[in-house]
């Protein structure tokens, strides 16, 4: 069997979901960031598999914009986590519910 | 490739073109080395640098308004420079200067840094404007996430407060979630672009003019469509619309005052403006699909919105609920501008009056709020006109122009965009529309009545509330802010004339 593109857009599709569920799904603050990470890595696999696909470089210069902002989003989001961690010493999603009416 | 190639593409490069956003950027590093070389004592003039930033730059926009490169595909098509763009910016800048001026009232009643709010509300400001002129995906994406990066770390400002920082986390879980989405779309879009192949190398499946040819050709492309729905998708969570509202009361109450001010307004207000353009430039073949869906999501935020903040006692929940209908109303106007052109206008319209509303009510909000920035009760609003008279003017007026309550601003805002409904024949919608304003007059009024009437207490109870301190006196710049946001507010419901010429073209 050759790996043609419908083959990389299923896996892309698939880690997406997979991503997508978890962020619904999972209760620790950590896991949900990861499934987001993995929801951008999906994207990036796509770009890439229709960039060589389609014989167009720009996909391939797309995904280093998309790993820079992936970054800054990390950097933003575990600093939140941490600060949040030392006041409250948690971070599942059912005990962060200060806000409500 | 040849080097023609990279020559034709150098020479669309007009860096005075965005000369607006260059200095805004220039700037934003200025104030944090200024942070570093002026004395302690001095630090305190780094916010009024920031916003003497603001005003000159928008001095600089309105004294160019009808630049030399407008309708010009600039950076290799990376930016498209319109009129609607120029507006955009206008928008920003003022609504950036007054969440600045905001700052400096709240920021000093709490341990947080001073410095870096400003420095973040300039880049963010940059970031909106780039994104109102955007003209290409990667452009398009890239503003948009600098914009929301920079909004997760101002909701979660107050780092000494769980709940600053609990908002913070919501925000960014959900908006990066809501980012994903959308990315996925622009990668499908760009893959059933690129897969037809294009006559020339210059352009690409992420220009927007490429992407609405295509979908011109190929209207029942399967993945374009998929994409466009996705795209949409993430739009539709930044202006908090139905399905993606649920961030909005928490997100609103836990941030701090001028933050909050910021997201309703500007944020909002960047979301139309990419949903005008994307609806208008890109996704305009799928006007089947389009009309029903924006029509079903106005309808459904419409409702939700009234609905929801018809419950609620905080009052930073609930100018986040009210805003959602806000945002229903404008998604009604975006309808309608499908098949009524100046509709677009209406909605630029709209958001002003909406600006100078709820400016207005951030401003009272800003100066009544204690020591916890998220504890702002209908309550505590109590006597206010008794004990300032003037907060309380502005925030009925305000409050009134919000609710839509005629002769004020915020009327004619609706009344424009339900003709535009009207000419578009969205009947039923309509409907819903007129009778949710109906709705949120109740709302309304329960925060106007908790300022000016007093609440009726049983006599001789023993257990009356802890009474509150009378709220500090505004300075004369925050009473010189406050009343000409009022006074525009009164005067727009009089004369419309000096707006609707410059935006209903």
């Amino acid at each position: 069997m050759s790996i043609g593109l419908d083959q990389y857009l299923m896996l892309s599709a698939a880690l997406f979901a997979t991503g997508f569920f978890g962020v619904l799904l999972r209760k620790n603050t950590l896991v949900i960031y990861m499934c987001l990470e993995l929801m951008l890595i999906a994207s990036t696999l796509a770009l890439v598999a229709f960039s060589k696909f389609n014989g167009t470089l720009d996909g391939n210069v797309f995904v280093f914009f998309i790993l820079t902002i992936a970054a800054a989003e990390v950097a933003v989001g575990l600093a939140l986590i941490v600060a949040l961690f030392r006041r409250r010493h948690t971070i599942q999603v059912e005990e962060l519910n200060q806000l409500k009416h | 490739m040849s080097t023609e190639l990279l020559q034709a593409a150098a020479e669309t490069n007009q860096w005075w073109a965005i000369g607006p956003e260059m200095i805004l950027g220039c700037a934003a590093l200025g104030l944090l080395v200024l942070e570093i070389v002026m004395p302690k004592d001095k630090r305190k003039l780094i916010p009024h640098v920031a916003m003497m930033t603001l005003l000159v730059v928008l001095a600089g926009v309105g004294l160019n308004f009808d630049t030399e490169w407008k309708d010009q595909e600039l950076f290799g098509g990376l930016i498209l420079l319109t009129d609607a763009g120029q507006v955009a910016r206008v928008f920003f800048l003022l609504s950036s200067l007054l969440v600045c001026y905001f700052g400096t009232v709240c920021l000093p009643r709490a341990r947080a840094p001073r410095v870096e709010f400003y420095h973040i509300v300039l880049v963010v400001t940059a970031a909106l404007m780039l994104l109102a002129q955007s003209n290409h995906f990667v452009m398009f994406f890239v503003a948009l996430e600098t914009v929301t990066i920079g909004f997760y770390i101002l909701v979660g400002y107050y780092r000494e407060s769980t709940r600053s920082l609990e908002a913070g986390l919501k925000y960014l879980v959900l908006g990066a979630l809501s980012s994903a989405i959308m990315l996925f779309g622009i990668v499908l879009i760009y893959g059933a672009v690129g897969k037809v192949g294009l006559e020339g190398g210059a352009h690409t499946g992420f220009e927007f003019s490429v992407v609405a040819d295509f979908l011109r050709h190929h209207p029942d492309n399967f993945l374009a469509t998929a994409g466009a729905l996705l795209v949409l998708g993430g739009v539709a969570f930044k202006i908090g619309a139905f399905p993606f509202q649920i961030w909005i009361p928490d997100v609103y109450q836990g941030a701090p005052t001028p933050v909050t001010a910021f997201l309703a307004v500007s944020s909002k207000a960047a979301g139309f403006a990419v949903l005008l353009t994307l609806v208008h430039r890109v996704f305009a073949p799928l006007e089947g699909v389009l009309v029903p869906l924006l029509s079903l999501l106005a309808a459904a935020t419409i409702i939700m919105g009234n609905l929801s903040a018809l419950t609620q006692h905080n009052t930073k929940r609930l100018m986040g609920l009210s805003g959602v209908s806000h945002a229903g109303y404008l998604l009604l106007g975006v309808t309608a501008s499908i098949s009524v052109p100046w509709a677009a206008g209406a909605v630029w319209f709209y958001l002003f009056t909406y600006m100078l509303a709820s400016m207005a009510v951030f401003g009272v909000m800003a100066h009544l709020a204690g020591a916890d920035d998220a504890d702002q009760e209908l309550e505590h609003y109590e006597r206010l006109a008794r004990d300032r008279p003037f907060l309380g003017a502005v925030l009925a007026i305000g409050v009134g122009s919000l609710a839509g309550i005629p002769p004020l601003a915020g009327f004619m805002g609706k009344l424009l965009l339900f003709v535009a409904a009207f000419q578009a024949h969205l009947y039923w919608l309509l409907a819903v529309a007129l009778g949710s304003v109906v709705v949120s007059i109740y709302y309304y009024f329960g925060w106007i009545k908790a300022a000016f009437f007093e609440s009726w207490q049983p006599s001789g109870n023993a257990t009356s509330p802890s009474v509150r301190p009378v709220p500090a006196a505004p300075s004369w710049v925050g009473v010189a802010v406050m009343a000409t946001l009022a006074l525009a507010t009164v005067l727009l419901g009089f004369y419309q004339a000096p707006l609707t010429s410059w935006l209903l073209k």
